[in-house]
C-alpha cells in the first residue's frame, strides 16, 4: 500500500492553509501561526513502485507549483518515505513545533475524488485494479498545541464528524 | 409470496396505535398514525404483513417531500382581522390558490405547467424553455459542501428529467443564513458556524455547477439570526428543449433503465427526513455526496439519445429514489423492477436500501425493447453505466423481486392515491401596522445610515460568492450578475439575461432570470411578504428589460412545521397572496416546491426558521439587444423615479438597523405597477432608457447610490420632487402626514424603478410614460458625490461615490 503526499513548493502561496489559519483566528484561536496543507492519496492493488511513481508525478502533482512525498505503509500503519520530488522535505518546511491533523471519509461515504483518480489511472495506460482513499493533512504550527485546542480546530473546521474522521499525530 | 432472508416482515396487522406511531418513528418513515392505521387495514385485506421495503416504499411516496401533504390536504383555515374571524375550508390549498391562477389565465404561452420535473413556457415557435427550483435545507445544515452541490445536482437532473429532456443553461442559487461574523459562542452546540455553512454551501455550488459547464447566473443570500442551525438553501436551473420533445409516453412493455451513477448507501431516507426537524441525532446516511462528472458525461449522452428518439420517458432519480422514480413512471400501468440488476457501489446492500437510496447522479429511462442495444450503446461510448432493471407492466401493481423472489408487491392506484387527506387547522391574526412615529434626522445623521444600510449584510455586494461561480461559461451571460465600469467598480445587477444563440441559431430571443424574497417582511405580514417577493422577482426582470406579459414565476416555500396552525395559518395567507398578486399582474405559476417543518430544538425548546417565499422568475424577451443595466451611464443625463413612495418602513433594512418601532410592511398595488412595468419595456425597447434600477431594499437612498458607485459618478437628487403618496392623494385625509426625508430615501415601497434618460430623450420617454406617476428627481454629475437634498427639510446629504462603493463591497470577505 503506497501513500503519496501532494504539498506545495517552498515560495508558492500555500492558499488553503492562509484560508484554514484565517478561520482559525476566526474562533478566537491566537496559539496557531502558521498552516501548511497538504493531500493525501492511499493506492492500494498490485502496483509496482515505477507505477506509483508515474502516478504521483504524471497525475495528481502540478510539478510548477506542488512537489510530492510517496510513502509506503504497512497493515500496521506504519510508513516510511521511499521516494520524493526533487528537495522536498518531509515534515513542512518550517522549523518549529507543529502538530499534524489528517481528516478521513468514514467506511462507505461516496469519495469522488478517489473515482476520478481510478479512471485517470486507467487512461495512463496503468491496467491495474487498485483502490484509492483520499484524505486531507494539514500541518498546524505553534509552541505547544494541547489537545483539546487541536481537537476543536478539527471539529470546527477542518472534519465533518458526520461524514470524516480525523486523526491527531 | 416469498422473501429472502435480507428481507423482513414487519408485523404491524396486530399492532395498536401507539405500536403504529413508535414503528413509524423508530424506522425513520415519518407517517402519522392515519397514515400508519391506513397502511395496516390496507395489508389486513391482503391478509399478510407487509415487508420492510413496501414499508418504506410507501413512506417514501407518501412523504411531505414527494406528496406536498400538507399544500395539497385539507386546512381548515380562520381568520382574525380587527377582533373578526372568518373561516375558510381548502380541499387543496395549491390548486385552489397558486396553481388555480395560472388555469384562470390560461396562458397559450405555457406549455408544461405544475406536472413535470419543471415548468415549462415557449421561448419561439419550435423551443421551449425550462425553470425548476428545488430546496435542499436539511442536507445541507448537516454538510453544507455535500449538501449545496447535490441540490444544484439534483435540479440540474430536475432540468434533464422535464419532458424527454432540456438542455441546462444556466443555474441560480439563494442561501439563507446566519450571519457569518457570529461570535462563536453563541452558536449553539453541535451546529456548525454559519461561517463554515457559508463556505461549504458556496463552495459546493461553485464547484458543481462550474464542473458541469453551467453557469451559475443569479441569485441572493439573506442573512437572518433565525437560519443559524436550519440554514435554506435554493438551487435553480434553466434550460432549453425542443416543443416536440415535452411529452413523455410509458407503454406496457417498455424496459426500465437506470443510467449514471452506481448506487450506495447514500442519502437513505433523505425524502423522509426532510419531514423530520433537525436535531443533533440527524441520521448519517442522509448526506450526499456528488460527483459532477458523471453528471456531465449523463446530460451529455442523454441529449445525444433523446435527438435519436431512443426512450419515451426519462426522470431523475431524487427523492425516494428509484422507488420514487420508477413509481411516478409507473403509476398509471405498473412496474417490475429486478433489484439484484441494480448496479452498486459496494455489496451489503439490503433490498429495500437499494429501492429508496438517493445516490446521486441516476437518471432513469423508459426504452421500447427495440432501442434497448442502442441506447445502451450511446451512454457506453461516453463511459456512462447504463442497465436495464425492469419493465413497465399492464396490472397496475408495483412488484420488485430480488434474486427471483418477490420481496413486494402492492397496487399502485393504493401507493399513489391510498393516502389519507387529514385535516389541519390553520390560524392567522392580522396585525395592525401603524405608521412609526416621524423619523426626525438631521443630514449627518442620514449619511451615515445610509452607510450603514450599503454595509448591511442584506444589502451589501455579494462579490466573494459571486466571482466564485463561473457565470461566463457557455458564453450567453449577456446581462451578468455584477455590473459597472470594471472589476473594482461595480453594482448588483438586476437581473441575468441569457442569449441561447449557440443552441438556437440565429435566434434574437433571451431568457431573463430574477428573484425575490424577503422573510423580515414574513414576519409582520406574511401575505405582503409573498406579495413583496412576486412584484420584486417581476421588477428585476422588467429592469433589465424583460416583458411583464412574458414573464412566469415560480414559488418555493420553506416554512416551519405545519402542524402548528400559527405558521399554516401564515402559510395560507401567503398563498392566498400568491393567488391574488399571479391574477392582478396577469403572471402564472408554472413550478413550484416547498419545503415544511424547518424547526429545530435548542434545549428542549422548538424554534422555526422565519418564513420564507422564495419568487424566481424567468421571462422571454424578443430582442436581447434591447436590454439595459444598472449603473448610470453620461454626466447630465436626467434621473426619474417611476411609482409612488408611501411611507412604509416595516420590515425595511432602515428599520432594523436604527431599531425602529412600528411602521407599515410595503404593500403591493398592481394596477399601478403593472402600467409602469409595461411602460419601462416599450421605453427599453425604443432604446430610450439608459439605465435603470429596481428600488427596494434600503429605498431610493441606496438603489441612487448604487447606480452612481458602479459607474463612478456622481448624483444630485432632489429629495422633494419624489412622487410620494401623501402629496398625491391625501392632503385632504389629515391623518396622513408628510413624510420626513429619511423615510422618503429609505422607504422600501413596491412598483417602483429609478431610471437614466438622455436629456433629448426626455419628450418621447414622457409620452410614453403618459399616465403613470413618475417624477424627475435629478441629474448624473461629473463630480462624484452623491448628493440627496430637500430645501424644504433643510437637509443636504453628501457622500463620496467611492465611499459609499467601499461601504457596500467590504463587508463579506471570508
Amino acid at each position: 500500500m503506497f501513500e503519496i503526499e501532494v504539498l506545495t513548493k517552498e515560495g508558492f502561496k500555500n492558499s488553503r492553509g492562509e484560508h484554514v489559519l484565517s478561520d482559525i483566528y476566526g474562533l478566537g484561536i491566537e496559539d496557531i501561526t502558521n498552516v501548511e496543507y497538504s493531500t493525501l492519496y492511499v493506492v492500494e492493488g498490485d502496483i509496482s513502485f515505477g507505477e506509483i511513481e508515474t502516478i504521483a508525478s504524471e497525475l495528481l502533482t502540478d510539478k510548477v507549483a506542488e512537489s510530492y512525498l510517496i510513502r509506503r505503509r504497512d497493515a500496521e500503519g506504519n510508513s516510511e518515505v521511499i521516494s520524493k520530488f526533487s528537495d522536498t522535505k518531509e515534515t513542512g518546511r518550517l522549523n518549529h513545533n507543529f502538530s499534524v491533523i489528517e481528516v478521513w471519509y468514514k467506511k462507505g461515504v461516496t469519495d469522488t475524488v478517489s473515482e476520478s483518480v481510478i479512471k485517470a489511472v486507467k487512461d495512463l495506460g496503468i491496467a491495474k485494479k487498485i483502490k484509492v482513499k483520499t484524505g486531507h493533512k494539514y500541518h498546524l504550527y505553534g509552541k505547544i498545541l494541547q489537545k483539546t485546542l487541536l481537537n476543536t480546530v478539527a471539529k470546527k473546521l477542518l472534519a465533518n464528524t458526520l461524514i470524516q474522521k480525523y486523526k491527531i499525530h | 409470496m416469498k422473501y429472502t432472508t435480507k428481507c423482513e416482515t414487519i408485523k404491524i396487522l396486530n399492532l395498536s396505535n401507539e405500536q403504529l406511531l413508535e414503528l413509524s418513528k423508530k424506522n425513520l418513515l415519518s407517517l402519522s398514525l392515519e397514515e400508519m392505521k391506513v397502511v395496516r387495514n390496507y395489508f389486513k385485506k391482503l391478509k399478510r404483513n407487509p415487508t420492510d421495503i413496501e414499508m418504506e416504499t410507501i413512506a417514501q411516496t407518501w412523504s411531505e417531500h414527494c406528496k406536498h401533504k400538507t399544500l395539497t390536504g385539507l386546512i381548515e383555515y380562520t381568520e382574525e382581522e380587527n377582533g373578526k374571524k372568518t373561516r375558510r375550508i381548502y380541499n387543496n390549498l395549491l390548486k385552489e390558490t397558486i396553481f388555480k391562477a395560472s388555469i384562470e389565465l390560461n396562458k397559450t404561452w405555457c406549455l408544461s405547467i405544475f406536472k413535470d420535473n419543471a415548468g415549462i413556457i415557449e421561448f419561439d415557435s419550435k423551443n421551449g424553455v425550462a425553470f425548476k427550483v428545488e430546496t435542499h435545507n436539511h442536507p445541507s445544515a448537516l454538510e453544507p459542501y455535500g449538501g449545496s452541490a447535490t441540490g444544484i445536482g439534483g435540479v440540474i437532473r430536475d432540468i434533464l428529467g422535464v419532458g424527454l429532456g432540456a438542455k441546462p443553461l444556466a443555474n441560480t442559487d439563494v442561501f439563507c443564513l446566519g450571519d457569518p461574523n457570529m461570535e462563536a459562542s453563541k452558536i449553539p452546540k453541535g451546529v456548525h458556524h454559519p461561517k463554515r455553512i457559508m463556505k461549504g454551501v458556496v463552495s459546493g455550488v461553485r464547484d458543481y455547477g462550474n464542473k458541469m459547464g453551467i453557469p451559475t447566473v443569479n441569485g441572493t443570500t439573506y442573512f437572518d439570526d433565525g437560519y443559524i442551525v436550519n440554514p435554506l438553501v435554493y438551487c435553480g436551473t434553466m434550460g432549453i428543449i425542443p416543443k416536440n420533445k415535452i411529452n413523455k409516453k410509458v407503454e406496457f412493455g417498455d424496459l426500465i433503465l437506470v443510467v449514471g451513477g452506481r448506487t450506495g448507501r447514500d442519502g437513505i431516507h433523505g425524502a423522509t427526513f426532510s419531514s423530520i426537524q433537525l436535531d443533533k441525532k440527524s441520521a448519517v446516511s442522509a448526506v450526499q455526496i456528488g460527483n459532477p462528472i458523471i453528471e456531465k458525461k449523463v446530460l451529455d449522452a442523454m441529449l445525444k439519445a433523446r435527438d435519436l428518439n431512443l426512450y419515451r420517458a426519462v426522470t431523475d432519480c431524487g427523492a425516494g429514489g428509484l422507488s420514487s422514480a420508477v413509481g411516478e413512471l409507473g403509476k398509471k400501468i405498473g412496474a417490475v423492477v429486478y433489484l439484484d440488476k441494480v448496479p452498486l457501489k459496494y455489496d451489503g446492500l439490503r433490498p429495500w436500501e437499494i429501492w429508496i437510496s438517493e445516490a446521486q447522479e441516476r437518471m432513469v429511462f423508459t426504452v421500447s425493447p427495440k432501442n434497448i442495444e442502442k441506447i445502451i450503446e450511446v451512454f457506453e461510448k461516453e463511459d456512462v453505466e447504463a442497465v436495464c432493471i425492469g419493465k413497465f407492466t399492464n396490472d397496475k401493481k408495483l412488484t420488485l423481486t430480488y434474486d427471483g423472489n418477490v420481496v413486494a408487491n402492492m397496487d399502485m392506484k393504493f401507493l399513489h392515491n391510498g393516502i389519507p387527506k387529514p385535516t389541519k387547522r390553520a390560524f392567522y391574526k392580522v396585525s395592525e401596522e401603524k405608521i412609526q412615529k416621524p423619523i426626525e434626522m438631521d443630514s449627518s445623521e442620514i449619511s451615515s445610515s445610509l452607510a450603514s444600510l450599503l454595509a448591511d449584510l442584506n444589502i451589501c455586494s455579494k462579490e466573494w460568492i459571486i466571482r466564485q461561480y463561473d457565470h461566463e461559461v457557455q458564453g450567453q451571460t449577456v446581462v451578468k450578475p455584477l455590473q459597472g465600469n470594471n472589476i473594482e467598480i461595480s453594482g448588483p445587477g438586476d437581473a441575468a439575461v441569457i442569449f441561447p444563440y449557440t443552441v438556437i441559431k440565429g435566434t434574437k430571443k433571451g431568457i431573463v432570470l430574477s428573484n425575490g424574497l424577503n422573510p423580515q417582511y414574513g414576519k409582520i405580514n406574511s401575505y405582503k411578504m409573498a406579495a413583496s417577493a412576486i412584484e420584486e422577482a417581476l421588477r428585476n426582470a422588467v429592469a433589465v428589460g424583460a416583458d411583464v406579459r412574458r414573464i412566469s414565476i415560480l414559488d418555493n416555500f420553506c416554512f416551519g412545521n405545519p402542524n402548528d396552525p400559527e405558521i399554516l395559518g401564515s402559510l395560507v395567507r401567503a398563498t392566498k397572496a400568491c393567488y391574488d398578486v399571479s391574477k392582478a399582474f396577469e403572471v402564472p405559476f408554472i413550478s413550484g416546491k416547498d419545503s415544511l417543518h424547518n424547526e429545530y430544538f435548542i434545549n428542549g425548546k422548538r424554534y422555526s426558521i422565519p418564513s420564507v417565499l422564495l419568487i424566481s422568475a424567468m421571462g422571454v424577451i424578443e430582442n436581447v439587444e434591447n436590454t439595459v443595466t444598472m449603473p448610470f451611464k453620461k454626466n447630465g443625463n436626467k434621473i426619474f423615479v417611476l411609482g409612488i413612495t408611501r411611507n412604509e418602513l416595516g420590515g425595511s433594512v432602515f428599520s432594523k438597523i436604527s431599531n425602529m418601532k412600528g411602521g407599515a410592511v410595503p404593500n403591493v398595488f398592481p394596477s399601478e405597477s403593472k402600467d409602469i412595468m409595461k411602460k419601462i419595456y416599450s421605453a427599453i425597447s425604443e432604446n430610450l432608457i439608459e439605465a435603470c434600477h429596481d428600488c427596494s431594499e434600503g429605498g431610493i437612498a441606496v438603489a441612487v447610490s448604487e447606480m452612481a458607485f458602479s459607474a463612478n459618478k456622481g448624483v444630485k437628487i432632489d429629495i422633494d420632487a419624489v412622487n410620494i403618496y401623501s402629496h398625491l392623494e391625501c392632503e385632504s385625509e389629515g391623518g396622513i402626514r408628510i413624510m420626513t426625508p429619511a423615510e422618503i430615501l429609505f422607504s422600501e415601497s413596491n412598483g417602483r424603478f429609478i431610471v437614466e434618460i438622455k436629456p433629448n430623450n426626455e419628450e418621447k420617454f414622457k409620452k410614453i410614460l403618459g399616465g403613470a406617476v413618475f417624477s424627475e428627481i435629478g441629474y448624473v454629475s461629473d463630480d462624484k458625490e452623491v448628493i440627496f437634498e430637500s430645501k424644504r427639510s433643510n437637509v443636504k446629504i453628501q457622500q463620496n461615490s467611492e465611499f459609499l462603493l467601499n461601504s457596500w463591497h467590504n463587508t463579506i470577505n471570508l
